[in-house]
């Protein structure tokens, strides 16, 4: 897995907190912001909104590892989520699972080497019409077959290296 | 505004929970989370009592539950001893392994746990006083991490809390030991950081961590030229005293 970056450019994080008053209330906001720019927390960042809002480290790191929208390590550019709710599970989420997981090589949880995916389970994504479901970052790939899911990894660049010999 | 508990008429004041007016009474109920410094957590819903107010009955957290009318409280019904038991077995479960746990397994009559995968050594039943206590003394040096089957009280990023001053608060609090305070050779270790420990110009005793020290001087300004324990101070304020006279 990734370690976190050393020296990540935190100019961003300043320019995230200008648009928020000093006010508690709006903590969940900033992370959920300064997720979305770095695809997950930097640790400095956290300092530099604690010293912002004034409070305690300890409430942002409840907060951050509270909600499995942010995340402390870096996750991928593309973010996989293979929906394993009852509806998703009985018509072959783990096969889908199976499949990224032999063509990435990453486990539930996990981040490609290359950075560029994290794969992770959901619980419903509100879709079970289309099970199985799997969305990457925003956009909702439905009534997969396992066969298809290498072309879909293909249109975000697939992995670097040899991909056909696998 | 009269109340009764158990059969005895006692006397609440408006809005007056009921745990303190049974109290007052002496008439036990039991509470793992309740401080009387830090009172109304009400997480570990032992202190459960059945409440009989205009011909209705319902089970209420006697900690938490304000008078408001003149009701009958019954602290130990069947229901209630029930349903106590079963909090206590689920308690229990997460942490059977603080001494007060203990007691209360084996005064309820609760066997061996089969049904859940127990942890033998875990001992906080996440009451979450040790978090308020810290916070009320103005540090918020822990919190709770995490959420659902692995929430656990812990310092951010689980590293010694650069913002713990080694008062043990969290530790005095803890209804169930869970927190490991350790000292020895004038240091006290507490959340893998450690601290030193002033000796009290009075007797000698160590009693106090330097940043403890520190920052009861900075934060209310008392003049403090020495580390005085609370007995040697008692002392030495009375002995003014008699100056006085």
């Amino acid at each position: 897995m990734i370690q976190e970056k050393r020296g990540e450019d935190l100019s961003q994080v300043k320019s995230i907190l200008d648009r928020y008053p000093r006010e508690r209330r709006f903590l969940l906001a900033i992370l959920q912001d300064i997720q979305k720019t770095y695809n997950y927390l930097p640790r400095e960042a956290l300092n530099e909104v604690r010293d912002y809002l004034g409070i305690p480290l300890s409430s942002l790191y409840s907060m951050a590892t509270f909600y499995k929208a942010l995340s402390l390590k870096p996750k991928g550019t593309y973010v996989i989520k293979v929906c394993d709710g009852t509806a998703c599970h009985i018509r072959g989420s783990m096969d889908l699972i199976d499949e990224i997981r032999k063509l990435l090589s990453v486990s539930p949880g996990e981040v490609t080497k290359d950075g560029r995916f994290s794969l992770e389970t959901v619980n419903c994504v509100g879709s079970c019409a289309l099970a199985p479901v799997m969305v990457i970052n925003d956009k909702y790939y439905g009534n997969l077959k396992p066969a298809m899911v290498k072309e879909i990894l293909a249109g975000y660049g697939g992995i670097r290296g040899d991909w056909d010999t696998k | 505004m009269r109340v009764i508990i158990d059969g005895k008429e006692c006397e609440a004041g408006y809005g007056e929970y009921i745990l303190d007016v049974a109290r007052r009474n002496g008439i036990h109920i039991p509470t793992l989370c309740h401080s009387g410094a830090l009172p109304g957590q009400g997480s570990c819903r032992l202190c459960i009592v059945e409440v009989a107010e205009a011909g209705k009955k319902k089970v209420v957290v006697s900690c938490l539950y304000p008078i408001t009318g003149e009701i009958e409280v019954t602290t130990n019904s069947e229901r209630i001893y029930r349903m106590r038991r079963n909090i206590v077995r689920l308690l229990a479960a997460r942490a059977p392994s603080g001494e007060f746990i203990k007691k209360l397994r084996e005064e309820y009559g609760i066997p061996e746990e089969t049904r859940f995968k127990v942890d033998e050594k875990e001992k906080c039943i996440l009451c979450g006083l040790c978090v308020r206590a810290c916070e009320e003394i103005g540090l918020s040096a822990i919190s709770t991490v995490n959420r659902g089957t692995t929430k656990k009280v812990a310092p951010p990023f689980e590293e010694p809390p650069e913002d713990c001053i080694g008062c043990a608060s969290c530790a005095y609090v803890c209804p169930t030991g869970a927190i490991e305070v350790q000292e020895f050779e004038g240091k006290r270790v507490i959340w893998n950081r450690a601290f030193e420990l002033l000796k009290c110009a009075g007797c000698g005793r160590y009693f106090i961590t330097r940043q403890q020290y520190e920052y009861i001087k900075n934060k209310h300004g008392i003049d403090m030229k020495e580390p005085l324990c609370d007995r040697c101070r008692q002392k030495s304020t009375a002995e003014k005293l008699i100056h006085l006279l």
